[in-house]
């Protein structure tokens, strides 16, 4: 056993838990950020993605005693002041999710691409969420949220092609 | 090697978190066989998940500065130091300029999430069979370098990999970098593989073409195909001798085809693999013309 203090979206949080507790179980188990999702447990569908000192990381791939001193944001980090960042308003209005089971990891590693890259082409989105899965199938809704924030003047070009999907 | 155990959670274990190389020494001296090193710990707690490996002591070397390098020095070579992890050889110049192979493997490899984690000093640790970096090192003629009690060896990768997830490797060592000679010059290398929308490759190839004293050097691995990657001597000699066209690119693809052992699993059977190495090592060497 031993303490493990992490800052969770800007506040300290203090537990005290066995070595071999994963990043994810830490999160969801013992303190409650259920945005994380626990799905497979090996690092195949990503939809338990935190940005982990500043890097996307999967958190079912990490220990939480490797977190510890460290900074860990989930898509509630995204929320200032009450009010929803832009890519979270693009997903309600373009119908990014469905059952919403992915939609936090699809969140914040949007937000996170476009935070260090503000028009990425269709190639670069695809590349930067290939590692998760939206058991749903709204990938086209996604893109559609993702180009809406980085052409917002809708001169678009890659992203666009890709026509309107059929809902 | 079976996937798919119940187990979601962890075996229990101490985790170690050193930060010198005196240190880990120490940690594996005391704790020996009920310990392993862990850089990235993808493959590791994957492992550990599916009980395939119970370590008692878990010996994070991620907080060693000495680990974390990543050096290029001409006549000398690379040294990537072990918690380097693939993004950060994805995002290096020097790499994709002068080790092309192995640059366009470490970038294809997985998603880029598991790229800010995975090192490749784990993966070669790891030595399972789909690894995608093996192919590359083993055709830039690199060596792992270990640290032992008696001081430092020296291993090249091809023989370090002894077997699936088995390496030369004795429990009171571990390796500290992998090492890749400095190219010669106007070296060409490439990388390709298969995926068919599977996690891992169902073939992988790597090529490198160089002139080494008025002679033309080759080396063609496979990976993936087999429990080891495996080196095609009579594409490379084919290569060697005859002159580089595509007519002899053909012939040296189909040799490989028919030479290299391919073994069958539930994602491939061996006649499919022995067709995908043809087909891997034509668009690998296709792009070296």
């Amino acid at each position: 056993m031993r303490e493990c203090v992490v800052k969770v979206n800007g506040q300290t949080r203090r537990e005290t838990i066995k070595d071999n507790v994963l990043l994810l179980d830490f999160l969801r188990d013992n303190l409650e950020v259920r945005s994380v999702k626990a799905a497979c447990w090996r690092g195949e569908c990503g939809l338990c993605t935190v940005l982990l000192n500043g890097h996307l990381v999967k958190s079912c791939l990490v220990l939480a005693v490797e977190a510890n001193g460290g900074e860990v944001t989930t898509v509630e980090g995204l929320v200032q002041d009450g009010k929803l960042s832009r890519i979270q308003n693009a997903f309600v209005e373009h119908g990014g999710t469905q059952c919403g089971f992915c939609t936090p990891a699809f969140v914040l590693t949007t937000h996170e691409l476009l935070e260090h890259n503000p028009k990425p082409s269709a190639g670069e989105l695809d590349e930067a969420v290939s590692g998760l899965i939206c058991r749903c199938g709204t990938y086209s809704q996604i893109k559609e949220a993702v180009a809406a924030v980085s052409q917002p003047d809708g001169k678009t070009e890659p992203l666009q092609k890709l026509g309107k999907s059929v809902r | 090697m079976s996937f798919g155990s119940p187990y979601l959670t962890l075996p229990d274990f101490t985790y170690h978190r050193p930060s010198s190389i005196d240190e880990v020494v120490a940690l594996l001296k005391q704790h020996g066989d009920e310990a392993k090193v862990m850089a990235g710990g993808v493959g590791l707690l994957a492992f550990m998940k599916e009980r395939l490996m119970s370590p008692s002591h878990i010996i994070d070397v991620k907080g060693v500065k000495e680990l974390k390098q990543l050096q290029y020095v001409p006549g000398r070579g690379l040294s990537v130091g072990a918690s380097i992890t693939y993004a950060e050889l994805a995002s290096s110049q020097v790499l994709k300029e002068k080790f092309t192979a192995l640059h366009e493997a470490v970038s294809r490899t997985a998603d880029p999430m598991i790229r800010a984690r995975a090192t490749l000093v784990g993966n070669v640790c790891e030595a399972i069979p789909w690894i995608d970096s093996a192919p590359a090192l083993i055709s830039l003629d690199a060596s792992v370098e270990i640290l032992c009690p008696g001081g430092k060896r020296r291993v090249p990768v091809v023989s370090f990999i002894r077997g699936p997830v088995d390496i030369d490797l004795a429990v009171d060592e571990f390796v500290t970098s992998v090492e890749v000679p400095d190219p010669a010059p106007g070296m060409k290398s490439a990388f390709e593989k298969f995926t068919g929308g599977s996690e891992f490759a169902l073939a992988s190839v790597a090529v490198t073409l160089a002139t080494v004293e008025k002679k033309r050097r080759a080396r063609v691995v496979f990976g993936s195909v087999n429990s080891t990657p495996i080196r095609c001597v009579d594409a490379e000699k084919m290569l060697e001798d005859a002159e580089f066209t595509r007519a002899t690119i053909k012939t040296a693809a189909e040799v490989a085809s028919e030479k290299v052992e391919c073994f069958s699993d539930v994602l491939a059977s061996t006649e499919y693999r022995r067709h995908l190495v043809e087909v891997v090592a034509l668009k690998a060497l296709w792009r070296l013309l």
